[in-house]
């Protein structure tokens, strides 16, 4: 963990829903250019965390989000800083595919157009199709653009979210359980492309699956009732970790 | 002894089944009735409105009558009078006709036959001083005999023909110059005082353009409205009053929003009274929360992982709501807006009270002019005495179902295309 970079930083977060706190003091680092999987039972505060990360929680009036959480350096959860422009760098895939209820071109050309990525519609294209690519759905719709991006299966339709978040070349891209919905051979296309992604992307994944966390992650954090337990290098983790509750949690023994 | 018990609690379950289905069919059965016998008995009566029964006259267009000449111009035409040569050949159907029964012959025409000669021969120069057969509408008197709403054997003093008109009459039907047409003055023509002259025209263009007024003002409103509502008002007690509010505002009687269009748009602000534009806003007031409702109602029905989706993206709130929430939102919108105007059209209550009932015997040319609109135009003739103005009732109500009609399958179509797009 020594000569990486930290690409996203967060000191003492605690969030509250209304009166009820979710999160408890988390001082998490992540890495650029690594995985980041986040592990624990039900109800932990994993999807609470990672929206923290890119402002969502400000859309859900009751949520109240304190402490620092800081992108390359730079606070994030401050009033005046802008949450399109935290949103564009950090880039969000959610447990149910959600594709937009327009064509699978336009799903992905959506983000580069209000960004305005793309001066011609010959550039436009060829976002399109490197977001396409690079997701591993390109030689399966390249001939049904036009058709609506509901029209394809849940795992093509999750290949096709994550289309859509790199198609406005963001830094980082959480992933809030991506696989759930999805069968083994739909989920071992999605590891492999987060493999590939973590090149150029840093990823920060919520999942269920030990198994998952251990294939994909290069970091794992595990909570628990809103507390970081533990957080350390994905293969410590889970060959010898230092908490107690770590260890029952990921041999199933609890959660 | 239990397995017994239990065959008979299943055996009542079945009949309270049976009679549930029962129920449910007769009373489906009972409103199809119901319905059945309102459309016929609207369209039994209605119907003749639609044809319109002419007189084949013999007319001479005599030049020295006319006092015209071959070079005559088009207003010399028309400021002529054609009275007299349709006088005559009135009275040379029975040209041995005393004196007082002249009178009678003159009336077996419409009061407009003078206008239908003069138009007639305007398109035809060339008849001058020639004899030419013009067919003419025949009063409404002996149309109404002629479609056999008229008994004929009730005492002459209780009919509104002579049994001297009555027997030219039967002259010309065994001649055959009684004809029946399609009446398309009935689409074409104003109001009028005489029931076979009267026609729809001006309720009609001024039903187009209350609703056009209409359309324009509470459609973006509520649209705004809604969305505004249900995307970016912070949910609080001050909006929480407004939705109750908007809701009883759906039930408030039409008739209040007439008292309003009263008190604030004719007396306040002296707009011009019976005219569709105050028509048309009064309807609006009452369109809004028909509109802002089904089009909260859709904006809730879409999902919000569509909105994160684009908010997570980057999209501003704005754009969010404008580009992936409002159009998935337009079929329910628009179906809820088109059933609005259709209640719209149908009222009658709110535009009484704002003069739109006077006689308008004009076809109105803008949204300022007076005019009427079809369901006041039924209540305006079926309170008239004449027996042609009972079809005319019921055949302006023809027309209104028709519009109704076509609103609402337009709005059934809008839902069914568009839902289907995208689940
Ligand atoms: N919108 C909300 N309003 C109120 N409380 C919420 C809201 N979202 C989450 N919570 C609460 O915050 C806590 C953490 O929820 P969160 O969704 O972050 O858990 P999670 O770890 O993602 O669980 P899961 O694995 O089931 O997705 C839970 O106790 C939950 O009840
Ligand atoms: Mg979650």
């Amino acid at each position: 963990m020594n000569n990486d970079k930290i690409k996203i930083s967060t000191r003492n977060l605690n969030v509250y829903y209304g009166a009820k706190q979710a999160l408890f003091n988390i001082n998490l680092d992540l890495m650029e250019k690594k995985v980041t999987a986040l592990i624990g039972p039900s109800g932990c505060g994993k999807s609470t965390f990672i929206r923290c990360l890119n402002r969502m929680n400000d859309v859900i009036d009751i949520c109240k989000v304190d402490g620092s959480i800081k992108v390359d350096g730079s606070e994030i959860n401050e009033k005046n800083v802008d949450v399109n422009k935290i949103r564009e760098r950090i880039g969000m895939v959610f447990q149910k595919p959600n594709p937009f209820p327009k064509s699978i071109y336009d799903n992905i050309a959506y983000g580069p157009r209000i960004h305005g990525l793309a001066e011609s519609q010959n550039v436009l294209d060829e976002i399109v199709e490197n977001s396409l690519k690079k997701s591993a759905l390109w030689e399966e719709v390249k001939d049904r653009l036009n058709q609506p991006g509901t029209s394809l299966s849940g795992g093509q339709q999750q290949r096709l979210c994550i289309a859509r978040a790199i198609s406005i070349n963001p830094e980082v891209i959480l992933m809030d359980e991506p696989c759930s919905a999805l069968d083994p051979i739909a989920t071992a296309k999605i590891e492999e492309l987060i493999d590939e992604l973590k090149k150029s992307y840093t990823i920060v994944i919520v999942t269920h699956s030990m198994s998952q966390a251990a294939r994909v992650s290069q970091n794992t954090g595990f909570f628990h009732l809103g507390k970081l337990m533990e957080f350390n290098l994905t293969e410590k983790i889970f060959k010898n970790p230092d908490n107690k509750m770590t260890q029952d949690y990921i041999t199933g023994r609890f959660g | 002894m239990n397995n017994i018990k239990k065959e008979a609690l299943l055996k009542k379950r079945y009949n309270a089944e049976k009679r549930f289905k029962l129920y449910g069919i007769l009373s489906i059965f009972l409103a199809i009735a119901f319905l059945f016998i309102l459309i016929f008995n609207i369209f039994s009566k209605g119907s003749g409105a639609f044809l319109k029964t002419e007189i084949l006259l013999n007319i001479n267009f005599d030049q020295k009558k006319l006092g015209l000449n071959n070079n005559s111009s088009e207003k010399e035409i028309r400021e002529a009078s054609f009275d007299e040569i349709l006088k005559d050949a009135l009275l040379a159907l029975a040209p041995s006709a005393p004196e007082l029964k002249q009178a009678e012959l003159v009336d077996i025409v419409s009061i407009d036959a003078e206008l239908e000669i003069k138009k007639f021969f305007l398109n035809n120069r060339d008849i001058l001083n020639k004899s030419y057969e013009v067919s003419l509408t025949l009063s409404d008197d002996l149309d109404q005999v002629y479609k056999g709403n008229f008994p004929r054997d009730i005492p002459e003093d209780r009919r509104r023909f002579s049994d001297f008109q009555l027997k030219i009459y039967d002259e010309l039907v065994s001649k055959n110059k009684i004809v029946s047409k399609l009446n398309w003055s009935f689409l074409t023509n104003a109001d009028s005082r005489e029931p076979e002259l009267a026609g729809v025209a001006s309720s009609l263009v001024g039903s187009f353009f209350t609703l056009f007024v209409c359309l324009l003002l509470s459609f973006p409103l509520g649209i705004l409205a809604a969305i505004y509502l249900e995307e970016f008002a912070p949910k609080n007690k001050i909006t929480e009053i407004i939705e109750v509010n908007v809701n009883n505002l759906a039930a408030v009687p039409s008739i209040v929003f007439g008292l309003l269009g009263l008190g604030v748009f004719l007396n306040y602000f002296y707009l011009p009274r019976s005219t569709p534009l105050v028509g048309g806003m009064v309807l609006a007031l009452m369109t809004l929360p028909r509109i802002i409702i089904p089009c909260r109602a859709a904006l809730k029905a879409v999902p919000p992982s569509i909105r994160e989706g684009a908010l997570a993206l980057g999209a501003s709130k704005v754009q969010t709501v404008m580009h992936n929430v409002v159009p998935l939102a337009m079929p329910g919108t628009l179906s809820g807006t088109i059933i609005g105007l259709s209640q719209a059209l149908g009222e009658t209550a709110p535009l009484l009270l704002i003069g739109m009932v006077a006689f308008i015997n004009v076809v109105p040319s803008t949204p300022l002019d007076p005019s009427a609109v079809l369901p006041v135009q039924v209540y305006l003739w079926s309170e008239s005495a004449e027996r042609g103005f009972v079809e005319k009732t019921s055949a302006t109500i023809i027309i209104l179902i028709f519009f109704l009609i076509i609103m609402n399958s337009f709005a059934i179509y809008l839902r069914n295309k568009f839902e289907k797009k995208w689940s």
